[in-house]
């Protein structure tokens, strides 16, 4: 980078650099899950960098491969040019989406708050069909989701009104005040997936003295990235940037998925290019970084009951983007008898939604036979993944259990 | 964010640091600015290989001409550093690799002299076991074998160089080119490509016949050089299997840039240290360092969403080199992103550079000026702060290219700055 404007280069927030930063090093793609996976996909360095110097907004999309990058962002953490390689197959993608049109698959699951929302009030029937292999053989065929994917199930009651049911009961008494607020930004996966992990992480802030509010929002956007459907998620993210703008100053945000967390952090003022979203992002924080910083200002409650636990850590590939370390194994290392041991083995596969479509399946699941074969050959069957997805590609691929670190630390709280 | 000790850095010097901070029951942190390009240029551990750039007779004992080095010139890195932590970095080292499931050879008092992808003698001081057959010492024939397809090994170029200045018999060099399985005919691939095609069982088995079948007339004695793509993760077994499977000592040969050697060490090498409890910090370039009182409290960390601070006893900045981004280069001047210093200023930028890239270059020697700790120094030679260290190419006049002595000068830098950083 040649400049003299030194401040402009160093102090910014965050260092992204022009496509013509790339010096074609090459890094990328040797880490690159799909490229290591299948032959057929060409690598970020010639489907970010260098396509893009060759792309014209007047003109059709025409590199071919392009859906086959499934977002995991290593690229970007490798690059050490600081190029947003990735945002760029992004914007690719999404041109190609719009001249091309999409498939009802990609659409609906650009969807997912709409679809989560549709399988909670009908629970028991959405559950029963994702499980019935007659269903899933028509829902491939018809669709495109592949029948061997287990589907996330659905929960009938929400977090949304549990939080508010809960607040009602807590009304009736008089509680402590506070001196932190957090404004819980929850995702579709705890609305309607997984009650339970918002539930603890509801438990955890109130125990250290934070008190939670929940404000109204909407799916935080990457599905429809990841679906191409960028559109559809700035839609998405300026409904959310407008709701979180309103929070009264210092009030800061907590996301327990690693991804929803990357999109109000980072892709909604990048990629998304909200107006408003930066002074959003520098007030997110995923769960573990918040717990930790209360660790180290001295009020992380730290009497845990012992647990006698051996877990194995997978830090999922948006995780690596935050850019903030390992929050989570610093916080159970705290805790007296868990024994944690990291499993690098790279990216589980899944990706979102990508390793859901029937033609990406088997890609997935092979990107991912490492990490499996690392969690068989440790023996262990608890593996800790902050991110909701990397969840349901280790159950499927390695068999094991997996939960989200802050479960572990809700058992040594005590929580039941 | 507080640490004990942050180094920042992703080359060699970063990963000698770090580890020897474990190893002393320190707690590092190892913030990773992405991977330097040097991660694709290392493929042995070169300590000296010759006395200074222009010299073309190689060193014989690293450790005696580094001496004698020191003894001439005290401002050199290795003086800097201290020939006691080579010795104590490099043993370190070679325990690591060990431990890490590498089987490397080589020691301190001995270069060993092998053939690069060119066919030029080169000489390297530890080295893996793979490439150990390429021995230029030892007289048995050479031939070069490589793959149509993997424009980046030439066997016929290697052969003709190798035999103008090594070969005792007429024939003792020759190239030879097998075409591999799969890969359709007229597609063209990387070193990459091949390596993790060679990690499947039946691929490898499938080219060992085709390269014995292919010097099968040419009788016996013969040793086999192929560029380094002996698959991509754990070399050990592919390398061994394909010697048995070929039926003749095979060697491997660095190639060009991307470096299959290079990223199996630092790959194993960074996990291993994830493996054994250290964090890593990816996706955040670090920059300024605020200084109070003589000494350094923080480093900004350009983090997603917002700069984080990384609070620690002591820092080292093991930046590997100019290539990997660690300086700011404007039109006339070099800083550096931590204390903002004007490292170089050069009326028009080309004069940064050399036309020919074989003579040692300008921008290759703008670095911090250093104390004997290993500190950053101002012009009067005070530190910048008393508890920051700088090991590897992020050192002024830190030019390891023509005296082949990039991983040494790594290694006894950052174990030193380690040293100098518990202490501070």
């Amino acid at each position: 980078m040649i400049s003299d404007d030194l401040d402009l280069i160093t102090d910014t927030v965050e260092e992204q650099a022009p496509v013509e930063a790339c010096t074609k090093c090459t890094a990328c793609n040797t880490v690159c899950p799909v490229a290591r996976s299948t032959e057929i996909f060409r690598g970020p360095k010639y489907l970010g960098p260098e396509s893009e110097r060759y792309r014209d907004q007047h003109e059709a999309t025409v590199t071919a491969g392009l859906d086959l990058c499934s977002g995991c962002k290593l690229c970007e953490v490798t690059c050490p040019s600081q190029v947003s390689i990735q945002e760029y197959i992004r914007r690719a993608q999404n041109k190609g989406a719009r001249e091309k049109g999409r498939t009802l698959r990609d659409w609906m699951l650009g969807h997912t708050r709409l679809l989560s929302a549709f399988g909670s009030m009908t629970a028991p029937l959405a559950n029963f069909g994702n499980r019935n292999p007659v269903v899933r053989l028509a829902m491939e065929k018809l669709v495109g989701i592949h029948r061997k994917r287990p589907l996330p199930r659905y929960q009938w009651l929400t977090f949304e009104r549990w939080f508010k049911r809960r607040r009602q009961q807590a009304a009736t008494l008089t509680l402590p005040r506070k001196e932190r607020t957090v404004a819980y930004f929850y995702g579709c996966w705890v609305n309607y997936n997984e009650r339970r992990l918002g539930e603890m992480v509801v438990h955890i802030l109130e125990r250290n003295g934070v008190n939670v509010i929940v404000p109204k929002q909407q799916c935080c956007g990457i599905p429809a990235v990841v679906n191409s459907n960028i559109d559809l998620a700035r839609t998405y993210g300026v409904e959310n940037v407008r709701r979180l703008s309103t929070l009264p100053a210092g009030v800061d945000i907590i996301a327990s998925s690693t991804s929803c967390g990357l999109m109000l952090k980072h892709d909604y003022s990048h990629l998304l290019d909200i107006p408003g979203a930066e002074p959003v992002g520098s007030r997110t924080y995923d769960i573990c970084e918040y717990l930790w910083m209360l660790h180290e200002a001295g009020d992380l409650d730290l009497t845990f009951e012992p647990l006698d636990t051996r877990v194995l850590y997978h830090a999922p590939c948006h995780l690596k983007s935050h850019g903030m370390g390992y929050p989570a194994t610093r916080l159970l290392r705290l805790i007296p008898g868990v024994h944690l041991e990291e499993v690098d083995e790279g990216c589980c596969g899944i990706s979102g939604t990508f390793g859901v479509k029937v033609e990406k399946y088997d890609l997935s699941m092979k990107i991912g036979s490492r990490l499996f074969e690392a969690v068989k050959a440790a023996g262990s069957d608890s593996v800790l993944a902050d991110c909701e997805t990397c969840r349901m590609q280790v159950e499927h691929g390695a068999g094991a259990r997996s939960s989200h670190p802050v479960e572990i630390l809700a058992r040594a709280y005590g929580y039941r | 964010m507080r640490f004990d000790i942050a180094v920042v850095g992703s080359g060699l010097a970063a990963l000698v640091a770090t580890r020897s901070l474990q190893k002393a029951g320190r707690q590092p942190v190892l913030i990773w600015p992405g991977l330097s390009s040097l991660y694709f240029v290392y493929a042995t551990i070169d300590v000296l290989g010759y006395r200074d750039a222009t010299a073309t007779e190689p060193v014989d004992n690293p450790r005696a001409a580094i001496g004698e080095l020191i003894a001439a010139h005290p401002d050199h890195v290795y003086a800097r550093a201290g020939l006691e932590a080579l010795t104590a970095g490099t043993a370190l080292a070679l325990d690591w690799l060990r431990e890490a499931g590498f089987s490397w050879r080589g020691g301190l008092d001995r270069n060993v002299v092998l053939p690069t992808a060119t066919g030029t003698p080169k000489p390297s001081c530890l080295i893996p076991d793979s490439m150990a057959g390429g021995d230029l010492g030892r007289d048995d024939p050479v031939i070069f074998c490589g793959f149509e397809g993997y424009e980046d090994f030439v066997p016929e170029l290697a052969a003709s160089n190798l035999s103008r200045t090594w070969g005792h018999a007429p024939g003792s060099v020759r190239g030879l080119r097998i075409r591999p399985p799969r890969f359709a005919p007229g597609r063209l691939f990387t070193s990459i490509d091949l390596a993790r095609s060679f990690e499947d069982v039946a691929f490898r088995r499938e080219v060992a016949d085709r390269v014995r079948t292919s010097i099968a007339t040419n009788g016996d004695r013969v040793r086999i050089g192929v560029p380094a793509v002996l698959g991509l993760t754990h070399v050990a077994d592919t390398h061994a299997r394909f010697e048995e499977e070929v039926g003749h000592p095979v060697f491997e040969i660095p190639t060009l840039p991307p470096s299959v050697l290079a990223l199996r060490l630092f790959d194993r090498l960074r996990k291993h240290l994830q493996e054994t409890g250290i964090e890593l910090i990816w996706a955040a370039p670090a920059h300024a360092a605020e200084v109070s009182d003589g000494r350094c409290h923080r480093i900004q960390l350009k983090s997603p969403g917002r700069e984080q601070a990384v609070e620690a006893r002591a820092y080292v900045l093991a930046l590997e080199d100019t290539a990997d981004g660690a300086m700011r280069a404007g039109v006339h001047t070099i800083q550096d992103p931590f204390f903002h210093r004007v490292l170089a200023r050069s009326d028009v930028p080309t004069e940064r550079t050399l036309e020919s890239l074989f003579k040692p270059q300008p921008f290759a020697q703008v670095g911090y000026r250093i104390t004997d700790r290993l500190q950053p120094a101002d012009d009067d030679g005070r530190p910048l702060a008393d508890n920051v260290f700088v090991a590897g190419g992020a050192i002024a006049g830190y030019d390891p290219s023509g005296t082949k002595s990039r991983g040494g000068m790594a290694i006894a830098t950052g174990y030193r700055a380690a040293q100098e950083a518990m202490a501070a």
